[in-house]
């Protein structure tokens, strides 16, 4: 068992402005050749700094304050650019997290690819481009000998992220280093480049570097496991040692914050209460010191050293292992926050007449003007992005609205509210349509529905303060109250501090500007908000703190929540009915715990079975999903999933199905539902 | 259609921001200008041609219309000191009165242009399609057409004349704010805090004054600074052509029309006229440019 | 490719088109006879009846405008009011030292500029960059016209290194670019900084992009980095500005005609303002509109021939 990579003592800190930031501390591990190794962290790790680090591709702003980096007999911190140049791409190469914007747009990938292999040069042109065609076939991509002609914006984002891999393989790498692969993509998208990454690795032995904070993704990969923390490396092992026998209390964390880890819907998600501390001075003690459960005295002010856990490959570096300490670890039971498990659902009137309605809405974007269209000699210039969506929701009640890219989640959501116009349908609100309502009776309905925007800080004016923002539903709708008051009010019921008041979004962090998201829209008590993707960009660890908040609220003034997120075990855990949409359709409604352990519609149970479970024995064999989500513009005939469905027959080319209701409230589009 | 957008960025919940806990420090602003020292002296330059235009009449040595045929065509001296022209006039006292000429059609220029071209260019970005592109279609044209070719034209037809200038001036000056605000409106237009604005029920008027406008117009007033070069300089080159300011009053480009026609034998009338024009440029563009740089580095980028 | 290239050049003939038609339409609403709004108070009775005849005043409007547009099509500008000679013939006589004197401009301050603006970018913050930075601004500052006095004054006046007049003697090679030295200056120095800088911005923007890390990744030599990927997606806002800015070129290359006394459009526009010749100031409008017409379009084209993104979305 040969190491590949041995990296000692490295120490990386980056200039601010504010002086130093430590991002790197006193990082030891070792990569064993032909494994495939995950380092895995959340946001300030340092995760992604290592990979930079020892391809000497840091900002500028960054210094390699010590550390050795053994690779192949040269020490990669010291090489001199030469040296590094014939290594990168060459015997260390990289995928990148964001397809989109990692590959040149102005050159074809055979011309990229050609480039890459300038250092091949006993090859001529031509066997450089069977090379790549080659390459270009290995990760699946249909017709190599033409697309590799094109450009990257002719291809779709799981294509460039295959064509991403190809791009680093075509030099026979010792050592690939995948920088969060799967994070721009799709689910679906996802288990097919886990699938293809497992694959090219039996075939070509290459050793492989995957960084990611999603533990499923790591699971279902990795053979070894590194846990990062805030710079440093808080544990080590192989897989099954790391997710089944965990010695350090940040890794049982972890894995407890996890949603795709609970088989049972909890409303209450952990969390790991605080924040990383601040880099700008280097902790005394252990770095996780100040959020731990299991913290004493010794933890704030020595540091820990690397102790065994199960085996001589199993190290963690916490005091609590040390066999000094009396405790031992298999007491520790991970309380990550004391909250009560509450399963199943609450209790909701059935009797009263649906909350909101919404029935069979249709909304559809021009793509070009009249004048091009007939210019173009083009029959449909629209493009459908909501088709005959029907669903309801109680007073009080939690629907989770999933679906990928393309699905038309946000569109709907927007139409509800009337952000978007509907082509046709209705959406009733208490019973008054709200398609039909001029703009002036629309605004006093507004004060009952309320939306919480994706991006926290652009949804934010740059130029108003918190306190102005928080105050401006209050006089839009001229309503005479202690504005004063009600901000305050707002900031505790979000427990926001009241000095927030006066500052402005760009001064706020990522949270915190949610918070004031869902402060302005409870300002004026809707009985409706609708949160567009409230966890995004969230660390596992903390998105369950703003649904805990919203549940909160939720049980104190009953409000009624559409969750719309792609992130299917966040959201079923905190939803009473769950919706699945597909290229625009709702395709299954109902119960999120029946939807989720017995799916009706064949998207649905591949969308359940493609999440990459944080488990290693519970390993995908065999693919859920094949194929791309089609393209809006070019809508598959009949059903419009039969052309990636397992299920498929003949009917489901030609009929597009039609609505089936199912016994306990069950909603499926198709022609053949599962398990019924 | 997008990927899942914000996944790769991961943003911590919590009380503590990765950013510095600022609160706002009072004139900071005021102090990252004041370490950039191109800022500072092109302010320094602004400072000294609007004072002396301003103040002309006390800076003065002479009347500026006063003839001395006796004495023209002096070297520059204590007396005159930047000598006389070819009717004796101070040519001193003419520049500073010029002075008050370019800073008359900046001031009057620029304004008036700035509102219209704001108003045009938040309808075009925000109001339909169409009229948007027909707003965009004749902004470029009427910007890309030489200023000098038009100037001639309407003088053929109307005859030469100050307020002439002044009209062209505005007329090709309002496309350049009008494409900015454009812009801006654009990509606001768009972003979740409008979108927050109409699910609030704010009106229309309400969108556009309160949300809008604030965020558009600091990129405009740092083109404004940057305009005033480009406005008087098309002053002095018309007046220098004869097509604006008419004798006798004096501006800049009078003056290097006269120093021009004596170059050979008479220098110091056309150094006399173009100092003050390049103090005004530089100035106005040194301090535009660092203006840029410290309310927002990303317009460094360029259009 | 050629759809593209097709569906172009079908928008710059609309585009003149519509230049041509605002024309007319401005001619027409002046108040006043429009006979002597053509062609100006100096015009005899003999030649206001010629014109008259020859334009039809008499049909309506419309099909006024069909004679106005198939005359231009045609060529026929109309006449000079004074040596009647044709106004195409008059103007194709001074276009061409128009067209060298702006294309010698763009090209040695291009050559100087582009590559001063790509070292500034690839040395943030050193010596080069920062000289540049100051001298960038200083030369687009200084009015064209005034740099063109000076000159004058430094070396034809003062050094006598350089002639002021003229464009040289016609067939003397040497001779005339003698003396296109010096209005060729003036006109490109403004544009030095101005390229420079556009260069600068565009490359600091592209370095920091996303494919140039990945590029630098897989071990691509810095000169392959910076020239095939970065410089050739940074120079294509720069050929656009070009072609938006070229109006303002033409400014000064009227400018520097005037005071060189160089024969050109500009000359020609400005001699006959004063003498009040309406219609080779109207033909020499129209030439202008389609000189901008061109270049603009010239400009479009080779973005995209270098930028495949563009091809798709027209």
């Amino acid at each position: 068992m040969q190491t590949l990579l041995d990296i000692k003592n490295l120490n990386v800190d980056f200039r601010t402005p504010l002086g130093r930031v430590h991002a790197l501390r006193d990082i030891n591990l070792k990569i064993t050749k032909g494994k495939i190794v995950g380092i895995v962290g959340e946001s300030g790790s340092g995760k992604s700094t290592i990979i930079w680090a020892i391809t000497q591709l840091l900002a500028k702003n960054g210094i390699i304050e010590s550390g050795t980096a053994e690779f192949e007999n040269v020490d990669l911190l010291q090489a001199d650019e030469t040296t590094m140049m014939s290594i990168r791409g060459e015997k260390i190469s990289m995928v990148f997290q964001d397809p989109m914007t990692s590959q040149s747009p102005v050159h074809t990938y055979e011309q990229q690819m050609n480039d890459i292999m300038y250092r091949k040069s006993n090859l001529s042109a031509g066997e450089k481009k069977q090379k790549a065609i080659d390459m270009m076939a290995r990760v699946g991509i249909p017709d190599p000998e033409s697309r590799i002609k094109q450009y990257p914006h002719q291809f779709s984002g799981g294509m460039r992220q295959r064509a991403g891999i190809a791009m680093s393989m075509l030099m026979e790498p010792s050592l690939l280093i995948a920088d969060e692969p799967t994070t721009a993509l799709d689910v679906t998208m996802e288990a097919q480049i886990i699938h293809l990454i497992r694959k090219l690795q039996k075939e070509t032995e290459t050793t492989i570097v995957v960084v990611s904070h999603n533990l499923g993704l790591i699971a279902e990969l990795c053979d070894e496991v590194i846990i990062m923390y805030a710079g440093e490396i808080l544990e080590a092992g192989n897989v099954e040692d790391i997710y089944y026998n965990s010695g350090h209390p940040y890794t049982k964390a972890l894995l407890e914050c996890d949603p795709a880890r609970e088989i049972e819907n909890t409303r209450k998600l952990p969390v790991i209460p605080g924040d990383i501390p601040d880099l700008h001075i280097k902790p005394k003690g252990c770095v996780f010191a100040s959020r731990c459960n299991f913290s004493v005295e010794h933890c704030h002010s020595k540091k820990p050293t690397n102790q065994r856990v199960s085996s001589n490959t199993h190290m963690a570096k916490c005091h609590l292992l040390d066999p000094v300490f009396s405790q031992s670890t298999a007491q520790l039971k991970p309380r990550v926050q004391q909250v009560p498990q509450v399963t199943g659902q609450r209790f909701i009137n059935k009797n009263e007449k649906h909350f909101l309605e919404v029935s069979n809405i249709n909304v559809q974007f021009p793509l070009m003007g009249k004048v091009k269209a007939t210019f173009k000699r083009v029959s449909n210039r629209f493009v459908d992005a909501v088709v005959d969506a029907s669903l309801t929701i109680e007073r009080g009640e939690t629907l989770g609205l999933v679906g990928e890219s393309g699905s038309g989640k946000t569109t709907l959501g927007r139409a509800i509210l009337g952000l978007v116009d509907t082509k046709s349908g209705s959406a009733k609100f208490e019973g008054v349509n709200l398609c039909t309502l001029q703009q002036r009776d629309f605004k006093p309905l507004r004060r009952e529905m309320a939306m919480m925007f994706q991006d926290p800080v652009g949804s934010l004016s740059p130029r108003q303060t918190v306190k102005s923002l928080l105050i401006e539903p209050f006089k839009i709708h001229n309503i005479d109250k202690n504005l004063e008051e009600e901000a305050k009010r707002l900031c505790d019921t979000v427990r926001l501090p009241e000095n927030f008041l006066s500052r402005y979004p760009h001064e706020l962090s990522g949270g915190q500007a949610r918070r004031v998201g869902v402060a302005r829209a409870l300002a004026l008590n809707p009985k409706l908000i609708i949160a567009d993707e409230p966890t995004a960009g969230l660390d596992v660890s903390v998105q369950g703190e703003i649904l805990n908040l919203m549940n909160e609220l939720q049980d104190e003034h009953g409000i009624a929540y559409l969750i719309i997120s792609h992130n299917l075990p966040v959201v079923r855990h905190i939803s009473d009915k769950l919706a699945i949409m597909y290229l625009g359709r709702l395709v299954e409604i109902g119960n999120s715990t029946d939807i989720f352990n017995n799916p009706a519609h064949p998207y649905t149970e591949a969308l359940v079975n493609g999440i990459p479970q944080p488990d290693p024995r519970k390993r995908r064999k065999l693919l859920s999903i094949e194929g791309e989500i089609p393209s809006l513009t070019n809508r598959p005939t009949g059903c419009e999933f039969h052309n990636r469905c397992k299920y498929a027959q003949p009917k489901c080319k030609v009929d597009i199905p039609k609505v089936k209701f199912l016994p306990g409230g069950r909603q499926v589009l198709c022609h053949f539902p599962l398990n019924v | 259609m997008s990927e899942i957008p914000f996944k790769a960025r991961l943003i911590r919940l919590g009380s503590r921001t990765k950013k510095p806990d600022r609160t706002g420090v009072p004139f900071e602003k005021l102090i990252l200008f004041s370490r950039n020292p191109m800022g500072v002296f092109g302010l320094i330059l602004v400072l000294i041609v609007v004072i002396s235009a301003v103040f002309a009449p006390i800076f003065a040595t002479h009347n500026p219309f006063a003839l001395d045929i006796a004495n023209r065509l002096a070297e520059p001296s204590f007396d005159h000191f930047f000598g006389t022209d070819q009717l004796g006039r101070d040519t001193y006292t003419r520049v500073l009165y010029g002075g008050r000429v370019a800073l008359q059609v900046a001031a009057i220029g620029v304004s008036v242009s700035l509102v219209i071209g704001l108003t045009l260019g938040m309808i075009a970005g925000y109001g339909p399609p169409w009229l948007d592109n027909i707003l965009l279609l004749v902004f470029d044209a009427v910007r890309s057409f030489p200023t000098i070719v038009l100037a001639l034209a309407a003088v053929a037809l109307l005859g030469p004349s100050l307020s002439l200038v002044m009209t062209i001036v505005i007329i090709t000056s309002i496309p350049g704010y009008a494409r900015l605000a454009r812009t801006s409106t654009l990509s606001l237009k768009n972003t979740e805090f409008i979108l927050a604005g109409q699910s609030l029920g704010a009106s229309m008027k309400r969108i556009l004054l309160i949300h809008i406008m604030p965020n558009v117009i600091g990129p405009l007033l740092i083109l404004a600074a940057m305009d005033v070069p480009v406005v008087v300089t098309i002053e002095a080159g018309l007046s220098f052509l004869g097509l604006g300011v008419q004798p006798p009053t004096a501006s800049w480009g009078t003056i290097l029309n006269e120093g021009y026609l004596i170059i050979r034998t008479t220098p110091w009338i056309v150094i006399a006229g173009g100092i003050p024009l390049i103090l005004t440029t530089l100035g106005f563009t040194f301090l535009g440019e660092s203006l840029r740089d410290v309310f927002d580095p990303r317009l460094r980028k360029g259009n | 490719m050629w759809s593209y290239l097709s569906k172009r050049i079908l928008l710059s003939v609309m585009i003149v088109f519509l230049a041509i038609l605002a024309l007319f339409i401005t001619l027409h609403s002046i108040p006043g006879d429009p006979v002597s709004i053509a062609l100006g108070p100096r015009a005899t009775p003999e030649i206001q009846a010629e014109y008259a005849a020859r334009m039809h005043l008499d049909k309506p409007l419309y099909h006024q405008f069909a004679i106005f547009i198939g005359n231009v099509a045609r060529g026929d500008l109309g006449k000079d009011l004074f040596s009647n000679r044709s106004v195409l013939l008059i103007l194709s006589e001074q276009l061409p030292f128009t067209i060298i004197l702006a294309i010698t401009a763009i090209g040695w301050s291009a050559l100087i500029g582009i590559p001063l603006g790509c070292l500034s970018a690839v040395k943030p913050n050193s010596i080069v960059d920062r000289i540049t930075g100051i001298l960038s601004v200083g030369t687009i500052a200084i009015p064209s016209f005034l740099v063109s006095i000076w000159a004058i004054l430094i070396f034809s006046v003062g050094l006598k290194w350089l002639p002021v007049i003229g464009a040289g003697e016609p067939g003397d090679i040497g001779d005339q670019i003698y003396h296109l030295i010096l209005p060729a200056f003036a006109v490109g120095l403004g544009w030095v900084g101005y390229l420079a800088r556009m260069v600068r911005a565009s490359m600091l923007e592209v370095m920091s992009e996303n494919y140039i890390r990945s590029a630098h990744a897989f071990g691509l030599k810095r000169r392959t980095i910076i020239f095939r990927y970065a410089l050739k997606v940074a120079i294509l806002p720069t050929i656009t500005l070009i072609g938006v800015g070229f109006g303002a070129l033409l400014s000064g290359t009227v400018f520097a005609e005037i005071i060189f006394s160089r024969p050109g459009i500009g000359k020609i526009i400005y001699n006959m303002v004063l003498a009040r010749n309406f219609p080779v100031i109207q033909g020499a409008v129209l030439i202008t509109i389609g000189m901008y017409v061109v270049v603009t379009l010239i400009s479009d084209l080779l973005v995209s021939l270098l930028d495949p993104r563009v091809r798709d979305t027209l």
